[in-house]
């Protein structure tokens, strides 16, 4: 005879409790695959950028989803590790049916190419802009949320064409593949704008002592100094050597190190740095920007530039999934990504301040903004600047 | 219980595989990996890829530290030494990848000689310091001879063909890899059944006793650099070819640490350790993204909240086995082998 302990009856109703907390995941869920670095070096991203997603995946299904189809978010952290992204895209695509994923680095995205050719399913975004990724034709089911690097810098060197025409420029760049990957676009767009490059500074990743460089800079005196490759340091450090040598340069840097929330631990130091940013800030107070209302709605704390990132890239690939299925079309990647390239002016909801258009692979907008020591906030520097040819 | 292991000739008592579980275990190992692709879907199959090349890596460096007692911590930077030879040679000269691999691996064995060179002088920590320099030189000629490692964009390689056919799925490349690794870690095992093994394991013992032995420190110690190096090169070679694009990131000085572990880990001079050791530093960071997946149900964003507890556990495992099995996993299975060679006997 079965004998029933208060052991097993306790071990069952812990199974019945986890059975019935299952999500209800229906199979006509459209997944939003990531391979996303919650540990590691970028995970200070990572977790904005999953926070993004989830909360537009939020929105959407809130108000019904994609003809009645749930958007959900399947995951898996990478540490920022190429093999440990790549696994967990085997992970979830053995799990899952996804159709549109997200990719942490570079390195992933250029390993993966190969793989989402071959299986013509998938469309993917993620965190890199390396101009690299930015050719329709080598990267045919990818696209990147922004301006790639090249273009980013191309906008700040707009920027400074419009406020000091002929000024000097000196570019600090990390000897990595990110750091290296504008130089050569920076160098030849400067040249057409009648901008002068006077130096060029290559640092390791993680410099710490960076007076050798500073001399460099004081040698040079340049009017802007443009940093690409760095999240923040070595950058305070520049800043704060660059002022006791008394230096007018001003500071410049690109996407990943225009966080409001690390500048304001720099402190004063961090006065007047400026750079290029694709998209709105959190307390943006935008009269047209009803996305940055209803995030600030859902999260009343600052949300970080990655998490503006991760959302506008939910956004685009909801987009991308809503039009093909409009169009009575299969979910598969040259639909998708017929129908994210036939996005034209398309409102963001604020999030990027002008309608946007995604006619390649990337969306060459951009605006500079101004660290403001005082109120802790970046404030806008300029209008949106577009380097769409 | 058995209660004898007489053997009657030398070959028998040389032999790789000595008693008859021990052949039946290895067969149905040997079986078991013919099947496995098989069974397995993409996400396992990816990670048998994984492991067999780290597996590769890890019993080379066991060779060097394990066997031959010198520390090293250049394995990712030989290892990068054979992806990069393999990506020149695939792309500007098209020749077979198997021919490109083992290229791979003797440019690499060639860099681990001079690599090896201070190890006459010295050892330990301050040869480990030496590995690590040498690490740091390379990476600065893969970033800068633009010519042939395409600087920091590096080198993306067209998939290998057999026959004309890429091998661009897992499966394919399990086919590869796996036989490779096989001879490979074959290749280890009877290299300690010879003087140059023998040599090795005399030297990390005591080196001063075994050059009164008569042991040439100088031929042997660059041999074994050389060996461990060769295996790293076509590990590198194999990890081109698996995940198509090279560049100087792509074997940080993180991932020599890595193998170091493995091969702690799993047993330093055994050859099983190092199987060992590769397979529990591949495969539990990933066993453990298992435990998240059944959190999910009962605690949203499960991944996000426990990543980082995913990490501490997998440190906390690497010390744990460091306190409790310092000889590391291939003293477990002796044990498991010594409780039934004594079976019913032994509780």
């Amino acid at each position: 005879m079965l004998s029933l302990t208060r052991r097993t009856l306790l071990a069952l109703s812990a199974s019945a409790a986890i059975a019935t907390a299952l999500p209800a995941a229906a199979a006509d869920d459209i997944v939003i695959g990531g391979s996303i670095p919650l540990t590691g070096v970028f995970a200070f991203a990572g977790v904005g950028i999953e926070a993004g997603m989830q909360d537009y995946i939020k929105i959407v299904n809130e108000a019904g989803g994609i003809q009645g189809r749930k958007l959900r978010l399947a995951y898996e952290d990478t540490g920022y590790k190429v093999d440990a992204s790549v696994a967990a895209f085997n992970k979830l695509t053995s799990q899952n049916t996804i159709h549109l994923y997200y990719g942490d680095s570079t390195g992933f995205a250029k390993t993966i190419n190969g793989e989402l050719d071959r299986m013509g399913t998938t469309i993917m975004a993620g965190a890199s802009f390396a101009t690299e990724l930015n050719d329709p034709k080598a990267f045919q089911y990818q696209f990147m949320a922004g301006p790639d690097y090249s273009e980013m810098t191309g906008i700040l060197l707009e920027y400074i064409a419009k406020e000091k025409p002929g000024a000097r420029i000196v570019l600090v760049n990390s000897d990595t593949e990110f750091g290296r990957d504008p130089i050569a676009a920076t160098k030849a767009r400067a040249n057409e704008l009648g901008l002068e490059v006077v130096e060029e500074i290559i640092t390791p990743p993680t410099a710490v002592d960076v007076s050798t460089e500073v001399l460099k800079l004081r040698r040079a005196r340049p009017d802007y100094t443009i940093f690409h490759g760095y999240v923040l340091a070595p950058l305070p450090e520049f800043m704060t050597q660059a002022k006791q040598l008394g230096l007018e340069t001003k500071f410049m840097g690109t996407f990943w190190s225009m966080d409001a929330s690390i500048w304001s631990k720099v402190g004063e130091a961090a006065d007047g740095f400026m750079g290029v940013m694709p998209y709105r800030y959190y307390y943006d107070e935008a009269d047209n920007a009803p996305m940055l209302d209803r995030i600030r709605e859902m999260r009343p704390e600052y949300q970080s530039t990655p998490y503006m990132q991760g959302f506008l890239t939910a956004m685009l690939f909801t987009e991308a999934a809503k039009r093909t299925l409009e169009a009575g079309k299969e979910l598969n990647a040259p639909n998708l990504k017929a129908a994210l390239n036939s996005i034209e002016n398309f409102d963001t909801g604020g999030i990027i301040g002008v309608p946007i258009s995604i006619p390649g692979n990337s969306i060459p907008v951009g605006r500079i903004y101004r660290y403001d020591a005082s109120a802790q906030q970046m404030l806008p520097a300029s209008d949106w600047i577009s380097v769409q040819e | 219980m058995k209660i004898g292991t007489a053997k009657h000739s030398y070959q028998a008592d040389e032999a790789l595989l000595t008693t008859r579980p021990q052949r039946l275990w290895m067969g149905l190992f040997a079986v078991s990996l013919c099947i496995a692709p098989f069974m397995l879907d993409n996400y396992w199959l990816y990670l048998a890829c994984l492991v067999a090349i780290n597996v590769a890596s890890a019993t080379g460096l066991n060779i060097l530290t394990g066997y031959t007692g010198l520390v090293s911590l250049g394995q990712a930077a030989f290892m990068a030494v054979g992806a990069y030879t393999v990506g020149w040679m695939q792309l500007n000269l098209g020749t077979p990848f198997l021919l490109n691999i083992v290229a791979g691996g003797i440019v690499a064995a060639a860099v681990g000689l001079l690599v090896g060179l201070p190890s006459l002088r010295v050892k330990g920590l301050y040869l480990a310091i030496a590995t690590i320099a040498a690490s740091i030189i390379l990476h600065f000629v893969f970033v800068n001879w633009q010519s042939v490692t395409n600087g920091n964009s590096g080198l993306t390689l067209t998939p290998a063909t057999f026959f004309g056919t890429p091998l661009t799925d897992y499966k394919q490349l399990y086919f590869v890899f796996v036989p490779i690794t096989a001879l490979m870690v074959l290749g280890a095992a009877n290299l300690f059944r010879t003087r140059v093994g023998r040599a090795f394991i005399a030297i990390r013992d005591r080196d001063i006793s075994a050059e009164v032995l008569g042991i040439s420190l100088l031929r042997y110690k660059l041999t074994s650099f050389a060996i461990s190096s060769f295996y790293a090169g076509v590990a590198g070679g194999m990890w081109a070819y698996f995940f198509r694009v090279v560049t100087p990131e792509s074997f940080p000085f993180v991932y020599s640490i890595f193998f170091l572990a493995a091969i702690i880990v799993g047993g330093m001079g055994t050859i099983l350790g190092g199987i060992l050791g590769a397979v529990f530093m591949t495969l539990v960071p990933e066993l453990l993204r298992f435990g998240i997946d059944w959190l999910t149900p009962i605690l949203p964003n499960a991944a996000a909240m426990l990543s980082p507890v995913r990490t501490i556990v997998f440190g906390l495992l690497i010390v744990g086995f460091l306190i409790f099995e310092p000889k590391g996993l291939a003293e477990i299975v002796q044990r498991t082998r010594r409780y039934f060679h004594l079976w019913p006997f032994k509780k």
